[in-house]
């Protein structure tokens, strides 16, 4: 057995040994150093200066940073509410209605969800242009004439008309969850239900809403956080812009660091961004903390 | 449950397929621009095409860099998925199968990253890998992405492995075979469900990568597909050239439609998983 215990020890430092030090580095590293980072004044080429806590101060006092995260709150509230009452009613219908097309359906409604990010975007920057969009053609063959009409151009529209591309993209990943979550619901439940006269809407909401309360309470967090965190779709379609009207918390960090100048007007602050990054991962907690909070976690049995 | 006709019903098919053509016509949009001139095009966009213009793929592939791109795509994401998914495996099988000492910190560790917002480390990772001379470099984001953050690929073949029952492996050491050869002879062959559907999380994600090429790559011919698009879109607001860049979006979500098509099923099961346990 002793052969089998040198083995064992060898496979495990093959094994795990270098990967979990590639772990430590890349990963663990970078988000400790963060913290620290957050306490410096640094554009990543001359050395760094120890100022405490005046990234924070001047955070606080920072406009860009507050209409930014005023964005990211409106979307964390709008984006995911809308996500989910659409996955879970679309879920609905599909798991409790035999339509013909329903599996084709399914297959259909996933698909948004193997799209690239920047396809995403791109399809709706497609849609949303002002001279060739198909929004403006399809709206000009309803009889509404928006010809030359830039929706991603318009200061007051620009940050609504995020919201759809989101949406597209999201539902598709949730909707699977869901469809999945009503399937283990066991059917004599329905049955005696029914027996008793309970309408579609009823066993909805009576049924099958309580007994996904906790997939859905997991859901609507992993959707929250995802919001706080995005930059990709936001940076592609307007970059924060026009005038700042999109900009986002995670945009407004990245840009920060990596940007071109565009929101917060520096580049390179790596002192400042991760002051935000820091920030918002406060944020992210208290976000977590919220939604335990607002959706009580019912352990239900059946 | 029986097909039913009522007022209801047609409202509710009505939704559903409203909710279809909103994902399916802006895809067949772009696929029908893409087969347009130019001029035709930009005259009207519902004209249809006096012929099916195949040659914009061609100048799509050869002239806006689709086919340099592709293959970086393909060097990044091959040798990201080999590197990864050779660790992911191990340590899956030593992380869940094997005892040792300090099995439960490492194990905790790493799931530590799961609860990290990671959006705070794009920096001090940056610096990092700047310091290692690994930016604007592929192998650089292989390195990074093969090594970097593997926790719940970790957790999801993990899992599969651990509901593997003991005793496969204990015949096997009763007959004198060595651990190494209990690995790569039974576990291994027994995870392959579990090993598909990650690799399959692992090459859409690699695939999917925009933030990282964003960040890393600086050179236009080490960009990959995603990077690449993107730069073509900004580029377009001054070329119009409207109906290649259509074709390029096309060619970029070929693989995936490839890839969707084929593993549909292990794809909507993971991500089934991959929730519950998340």
């Amino acid at each position: 057995m002793t052969k089998l215990r040198i083995q064992k020890r060898l496979f495990v430092l093959l094994a795990v040994g270098p990967a979990f030090a590639g772990y430590m580095l890349f990963t663990l590293y970078p988000n400790l150093m963060s913290a620290y980072y957050s306490l410096l004044d640094w554009n990543g080429i001359s050395s760094a200066r120890f100022i405490g806590l005046s990234n924070f101060k001047r955070m606080f006092g920072d406009e860009y940073m507050w209409a930014a995260l005023r964005h990211s709150l409106i979307y964390a509230v709008t984006v995911p509410l809308l996500i989910l009452v659409i996955s879970l009613f679309l879920a609905y219908l599909l798991t409790n209605r035999g339509y013909r097309e329903s599996a084709f359906y399914k297959v259909l409604f996933f698909f948004p969800n193997v799209l690239p990010m920047v396809v995403i975007a791109l399809i709706w920057a497609f849609i949303y242009d002002g001279n060739f969009g198909l929004l403006n053609s399809v709206l000009k063959g309803l009889t509404f004439d928006y010809d030359g009409y830039y929706w991603l151009g318009d200061e007051k529209i620009a940050f609504w008309a995020l919201i759809p591309p989101q949406v597209w993209g999201g539902v598709g990943f949730y909707l699977i969850i869901f469809m999945n979550a009503m399937i283990a619901i066991p059917k004599s439940l329905y049955e005696s239900a029914i027996l008793d006269g309970a309408t579609h809407f009823q066993r909805l909401t009576v049924i099958t809403l309580p007994l996904m309360n906790g997939i859905i309470r997991v859901c609507l967090l992993f959707m929250v956080l995802g919001i706080f965190k995005t930059i990709d779709i936001v940076l592609i379609l307007t970059n924060g812009g026009p005038a700042g009207s999109t900009d986002v918390i995670g945009l407004y960090m990245f840009n920060l660091s990596f940007g071109k100048g565009v929101a917060g007007g520096g580049m390179h602050t790596y002192g400042y961004a991760s002051a935000i990054g820091m920030f918002l991962f406060v944020i992210l907690v208290g976000a977590k903390l919220l939604i335990d909070k607002l959706i009580p976690n019912k352990q239900v049995e059946f | 449950m029986k097909q039913k006709n009522g007022f209801a019903d047609y409202s509710w098919r009505l939704l559903m397929a409203l909710w279809a053509i909103g994902i399916l016509f802006p895809l067949l949009w772009i696929v029908f621009e893409s087969l347009k001139t130019n001029r035709e095009f930009f005259a009207d966009i519902w004209s249809i095409p006096e012929k099916l213009k195949w040659v914009n793929y061609a100048n799509a592939w050869t002239l806006l860099g689709v086919k340099q791109s592709m293959f970086n795509t393909l060097y990044y994401i091959g040798l990201s998925l080999l590197i990864g998914m050779f660790f992911t495996t191990v340590n899956a099988y030593a992380l869940t199968r094997l005892d040792f000492r300090g099995r439960k910190l490492i194990w905790a560790m790493i799931m530590l990253s799961l609860f990290l917002p990671g959006i705070n480390a794009l920096v001090p990772q940056y610096v990092l890998m700047r310091s290692f001379s690994l930016t604007n470099s592929l192998t650089g984001l292989v390195i990074l992405d093969s090594l970097g953050e593997s926790a719940l690929y970790l957790m999801l073949l993990g899992g599969f492995m651990a509901s593997l029952p003991k005793e496969v492996e204990e015949s096997a050491y009763v007959d004198g075979a060595s651990l190494f050869k209990v690995f790569y002879k039974i576990i291994v062959p027994l995870s392959i469900p579990g090993i598909v559907t990650v690799a399959i999380f692992k090459f859409m994600g690699l695939y999917n990568n925009f933030l990282g090429p964003l960040i890393y790559l600086s050179d236009p011919r080490k960009y990959t597909i995603g990077l690449n698009i993107y730069y073509l879109n900004i580029l377009m607001q001054y070329k119009t050239n409207w109906v290649t860049l259509f074709a390029s979006v096309i060619i970029t979500l070929i693989p995936l439609v490839f890839v969707y098509v084929l593993f549909q099923r292990q794809i909507m099961e993971g991500t089934t998983i991959g929730a519950v346990k998340g």
